[in-house]
């Protein structure tokens, strides 16, 4: 008879201690579910938004950007003389942006993948401005205008092609 | 029969374990599924800003005109110096930019199609472009300039 008593006792604890794991689970998952509805849209918006910033403060820096030289002064303007003199001389440039690798491809017209140098830069596709050696996450790009100068009939004007910046970080993991 | 209320509490213990490593697992894998979107809406802003500033082959009497000029030259009745109608020149360079920039491509491209009006004045449709499929997923942006007391509305959607 004791030793029933005591069977059923500990059998009621068990259903007693089900009954709050049960009950502290649900409000757990209830608090998890309303915490993290929001969070794939929000990281979603500050990883576009970060992509945006960085491609954006790039093209937009003195070393990249137009300035007032094509007129007045553009967004996301990519000034493609500027560039290709940078090019040559990014070594003392390459760890200044705290990026892995920084690509411009041209899209209209479409330049194909032909790499562009100082010569060759008003017929190719792609002013690799420099790659480190190490891993790189996949790019964040953006559509931008590369202008230049250029010559027809005797008179110098404005040449803006359209083209993507392409910007990876290093993949530090 | 002490053991078995024992065994039974123990293997109460286990389901929930059980149950919270199965959450926990679940949880994982829905705030890992987190994919970059095909189309992000700053590209498709960001597209209308750079070609708005495009450079075509049509030349007034002063130089090569931007697209965001050959619009007003075009709404304007003028011709390029080489006689061809500004409008014809818009519309096959805008074409020809949007082809090369969003792919439609089945299989190949997550892209499904685009769509680009140029209006004015709220009526006057001067540039329609439309290729590929309408989908409910789309990401689109607008913009808006004016010019002589004219209204120039663009609006670009692409349907992925």
């Amino acid at each position: 008879m004791v030793m029933k008593k005591g069977q059923l006792k500990i059998q009621q604890m068990a259903f007693m201690l089900m009954a709050v794991t049960l009950f502290f689970v649900l409000v757990a998952m209830i608090v998890l579910v309303l915490r993290f509805s929001g969070l794939k849209e929000s990281a979603t918006l500050i990883e576009e938004e970060n992509a945006l910033l960085l491609v954006a403060k790039l093209a937009n820096s003195p070393e990249f950007s137009c300035g007032g030289s094509f007129g007045t002064t553009r967004i996301n303007c990519v000034d493609a003389d500027k560039v290709i003199m940078l090019k040559e001389r990014i070594d003392k440039y390459s760890r200044f942006w705290g990026v892995g690798s920084i690509e411009i491809r041209k899209i209209f017209p479409d330049g194909g993948d032909v790499l562009c140098d100082k010569i060759n830069y008003d017929k190719c596709g792609v002013i690799e401005v420099f790659s480190k050696d190490v891993n790189l996450l996949p790019p964040a790009s953006n559509f931008i205008i590369l202008c230049k100068k250029e010559i027809s009939g005797g008179d110098i004007y404005d040449k803006c092609e359209l083209a993507r910046f392409l910007v990876s970080s290093e993949d530090k993991r | 029969m002490k053991k078995k209320g024992q065994e039974e509490m123990i293997g109460f213990a286990l389901i929930i374990v059980l149950v919270a490593v199965i959450l926990l697992i679940f949880l994982g894998f829905y705030l890992r599924g987190g994919q970059k979107e095909s189309v992000e809406s700053y590209e498709v802003n960001s597209f209308i800003q750079a070609f708005l500033q495009y450079t075509t082959d049509c030349k007034d009497h002063l130089e090569f005109l931007s697209i965001q000029k050959t619009i007003f030259s075009c709404d304007s009745n003028e011709e390029c110096s080489d006689g061809r109608n500004p409008c014809d020149v818009l519309k096959s360079t805008l074409s020809d930019i949007l082809e090369k920039s969003w792919k439609v491509e089945a299989n190949i491209t997550p892209i499904k199609g685009y769509e680009l009006i140029i209006l004015v004045d709220e009526e006057k449709e001067r540039v329609s472009i439309k290729e590929g499929e309408k989908t409910n997923n789309y990401k689109g942006s607008f913009q808006d300039f004016s010019r002589s007391g004219k209204d120039y509305e663009i609006y670009f959607n692409v349907y992925y």
